[in-house]
């Protein structure tokens, strides 16, 4: 099972921010770090979640995977062969073997494209195929597997006269033609309506099953990162705070940030869907041209201490169980945690002992 | 890849059917290039694309003639333009040389008289001749003169240039004296007084028209045996001519509308494509590429906008010959800038979509980007652009016309509408000189509109009315 596909050390995506004449002069550069030494590796055949707020850094790190961006530093290693910079003919091979769903399904395809031209192209580029009969024939095969049938209605549709589901299955077939082995799905479900998400992401997964895909799911959605990923990080400003196996991470959760991400959910559930929460956070996301100095998470986390800022960042340690935690405190938050269970539940005993006598 | 290129040309064209605008602009194409290609059957005056400023090609036409459809609107008809060849001149003996007789006979039934009646004979050698305009009332008025030299040539006896005292002389004979002493030979209207009734009055033109057959008898006498009599011909300038008139200098105008046609089209349509093609492929390589290119790009760009293109193709007209194919080059070195704007911003707004992305994940080359994905989308644009710089660069070349750097070896609508403005059609009433061309240019550039904008229906899936 944990043969690694994609290895990525100490990754590293800083954008330069454009100055005025002053600035040059000075020779100041700011950099958005918008993503920061991150390591992770993905194992082949499993469904690697990646996520965080808006503007963590997770978009850019699928793009870095994606090799749309240009990596600054740290290395990407695919199959035991170094990505980290490739050029022509090597660049060729990578891209044939990972592919990206983009999160909006009406902007993905060229609206002046058919569905017939949109999974013609990946074909004609790579020279797939010996004619345009032949490369047919492979489109209709995917259509069936995307469960866009009759293939014969789809492929004469322009995008705009599918709905949002089909727009993404016919994403998703696009992503196939190559037979890829990693697949990048950036939010892939996020625009979709509730009731399609779950077939969607059912497709997915039957197509890993058979195909022996590797996904990498990015989204900010914790729910169906919980459903749908083998493996979760949780990134945080450029960095990733918190990994392990989803189940894991989302029940036992270790980082104050990601606690807070999950009090955020909302749940539809009578009597909590009308609470405004308490989540444990403070203030904003910081700019990520200024990244604060010790733990990044220290001036928005409740139980940070002097050393949080004072000391160098924190580490991703295991702590058991494949489970990666960046939080110097953990332990000691994780007992002040049971702590707090322990005296609410107290007194949820002494309120509902009231009750009945008042 | 070439078959179903095709193909798509081929569902192209049955949406463009049912675009019902979109069918009349190509109604009127059609309609233009086939008046191009049929262009020598339907004028009268088949070389007026070569020989428009040449008077002598012109000389027998009337001077500033109403279109002949003026006839139907008015009480009082004009007498339209008319030739009548001799097909039979008699020859006999005549002591050393020879006699040639011919008769031409003109029918008249109008109200106005033509504007002249020219007798053309082409002799050779010596001649002397004489001309009796015998009316139906048998009444006649004879003109002699004897012309030497060698070789053949065109005899002309024009009535109202050589028949002036001969009629003055025949009105006196009817008409009040008084009316004689305050006119002259120099001040009659010759054709009015052979075309009226011999009565008085018929000097100041308030005599009734006299209808019937008119018969020109020509004698000619060769001097020589080598003198003889070719031809003769009576050509008549009517007031009325031909379905668009005449100009004041005798060009018949819809010859020379069909003639500049042709340049319309050649003009409009070559200079709008070469311009928007290199302006789209410039504004989205430009958009696309971004940064230090696209700098570079907008710099070039301003440049080139901000010459003035007037001065520059006055001294180009100084430096070379004026020819019709620089005017094509320089406005094209000048008008590509006109889309690079639009386009630029257009490619900034479609190179942030996620399918390009999506296409650079699959990786599509730069090249297929830019064909396959950008340049595409602009189509309808370029055709809009197209459609509406055909009208602009039609009336530049009008207005390089208009200061006389125009190529003057071509008839354009331009050129007839400079000379019509130089010499004050609009404010001597010769509407025929100025709206014809005016239409005509209208006409080309609805032409184009309406194929550009029937091509945005399709092209742009969105704006399809499903």
């Amino acid at each position: 099972m944990s043969e690694p596909i994609l290895v990525a050390e100490n990754l590293t995506k800083w954008f330069p921010v454009k100055r005025n004449l002053t600035q040059v002069m000075k020779g100041n550069r700011t950099w958005v770090r918008a993503v920061d030494r991150i390591s992770f590796t993905i194992n082949k055949g499993e469904i690697f979640g990646l996520v965080g707020e808006s503007g963590c850094g997770k978009t850019t790190t699928g793009k870095l995977i994606m090799k749309l961006l240009e990596i600054t530093d740290g290395t990407l290693e695919m199959k035991g062969e170094n990505a980290t910079h490739l050029r022509g003919a090597a660049l060729e091979k990578y891209r044939r073997e990972v592919q990206m769903i983009f999160q909006d399904p009406y902007s993905s395809m060229n609206p002046r494209f058919t569905v017939r031209d949109v999974l013609m192209e990946p074909l004609e580029i790579h020279k797939v195929g010996k004619d345009a009969k032949e490369r047919e024939v492979w489109v209709r095969e995917i259509l069936d597997e995307v469960k866009l049938s009759p293939p014969d209605e789809f492929l004469v549709r322009h995008p705009h006269m599918l709905s949002g589901g089909q727009r993404q299955r016919a994403a998703t077939a696009r992503t196939l033609m190559l037979s890829p082995s990693i697949i990048v799905a950036d939010e892939p479900v996020s625009m979709i309506d509730l009731s399609t998400r779950a077939e969607i992401l059912h497709m997915m997964r039957q197509l890993q099953r058979e195909m022996g895909l590797t996904y990498v799911y990015i989204t900010h959605d914790l729910s169906t990162a919980r459903y749908f990923t083998d493996r979760l990080a949780v990134m945080y400003l450029g960095k990733i705070i918190e990994m392990g196996v989803a189940g894991s991470v989302i029940d036992r959760t270790l980082h104050p940030y990601t606690k807070a991400l999950i009090a955020a959910v909302c749940e539809p559930v009578s009597g909590k869907v009308n609470r405004i929460k308490d989540v444990p956070i403070k203030g904003e996301i910081p700019a990520a041209t200024n990244i604060p100095p010790g733990c990044r998470f220290h001036p928005r986390c409740l139980y940070a201490v002097e050393e949080c800022w004072q000391e160098e960042e924190p580490t991703l340690d295991d702590i058991g169980g494949g489970h990666l935690v960046a939080c110097r405190r953990w332990a000691e938050i994780e007992r002040l945690g049971a702590a707090a269970r322990t005296s609410e539940a107290s007194l949820g005993t002494r309120k509902s002992s009231f009750a009945p006598s008042a | 890849m070439k078959k179903r290129d095709f193909s798509q040309l081929r569902s192209m064209w049955s949406e463009f059917r049912r675009i019902k605008f979109g069918m009349v602009g190509l109604a009127l194409l059609g309609m233009f290039v086939v008046v191009v290609l049929i262009e020598p059957l339907i004028v009268p005056f088949p070389d007026a694309a070569t020989r428009w400023r040449d008077m002598t090609y012109w000389v027998d036409n009337p001077r500033n003639a109403k279109p002949a459809w003026v006839n139907w609107f008015t009480s009082k008809d004009y007498a339209p333009s008319a030739r009548i060849q001799s097909d039979n001149i008699v020859s006999g003996e005549f002591g050393a040389g020879k006699l040639y007789q011919a008769e031409l006979p003109y029918k008249y039934s109008w109200d106005k008289a033509p504007s002249d009646v020219t007798l053309r004979m082409n002799v050779t050698g010596n001649a002397r001749y004489e001309a009796e305009f015998i009316r139906p009332d048998g009444l006649s008025v004879t003109y002699q003169k004897t012309s030497q030299g060698a070789g053949t040539r065109d005899l002309r006896i024009s009535v109202a240039q050589n028949l002036q005292p001969q009629l003055y002389q025949f009105a006196g004979k009817y008409e009040d004296p008084r009316v004689m002493q305050s006119t002259s030979a120099s001040t009659i209207n010759p054709l009015a007084v052979l075309f009226s009734q011999a009565e008085k009055g018929a000097l100041l033109s308030g005599s009734k028209p006299l209808d019937g057959t008119y018969t020109v008898r020509v004698k000619v006498v060769a001097a020589d045996a080598t003198s003889s009599l070719n031809e003769a011909e009576l050509i008549v300038a009517g007031g009325v001519q031909g379905v668009l008139g005449t100009d004041n200098m005798k060009r018949d105008l819809w010859s020379g509308l069909i003639a500049g046609t042709k340049w319309a089209l050649i003009i409009g349509l070559l200079t709008s494509f070469i311009a928007v093609v290199v302006g789209v492929i410039y504004g989205v390589t430009s958009g696309y590429y971004g940064g230090f290119v696209d700098s570079l790009m907008n710099r070039i760009y301003e440049i080139f906008s901000s010459v003035p293109l007037l001065p520059i193709l006055i001294v180009m007209s100084a430096v070379f010959k004026p020819s019709i194919w620089i005017m094509i080059a320089m406005m094209c070195i000048f008008f590509w800038v006109g889309p690079v704007r639009t386009v630029r911003s257009i490619a900034l707004q479609i190179k942030e979509a996620s399918y390009i992305e999506a296409a650079r994940g699959l990786g599509a080359s730069n090249r297929r980007i830019l064909m396959r994905h950008m340049i595409p989308q602009l189509v309808p644009y370029a055709f809009a652009s197209m459609a509406l710089s055909v009208p602009g660069a039609i009336v530049y070349e009008a207005s390089i016309s208009l200061i006389g750097l125009g190529d003057a070896t071509r008839v354009t609508w331009g050129q007839i509408l400079q000379a019509a403005f130089s010499s004050g059609a609009v404010l001597q009433g010769i509407w025929w000189w100025v709206v014809p061309p005016g239409v005509a240019i209208a006409l080309m550039g609805m032409t184009f509109a309406f194929i550009g904008f029937a091509m945005d229906t399709i092209l742009n899936p969105k704006l399809k009315t499903r």
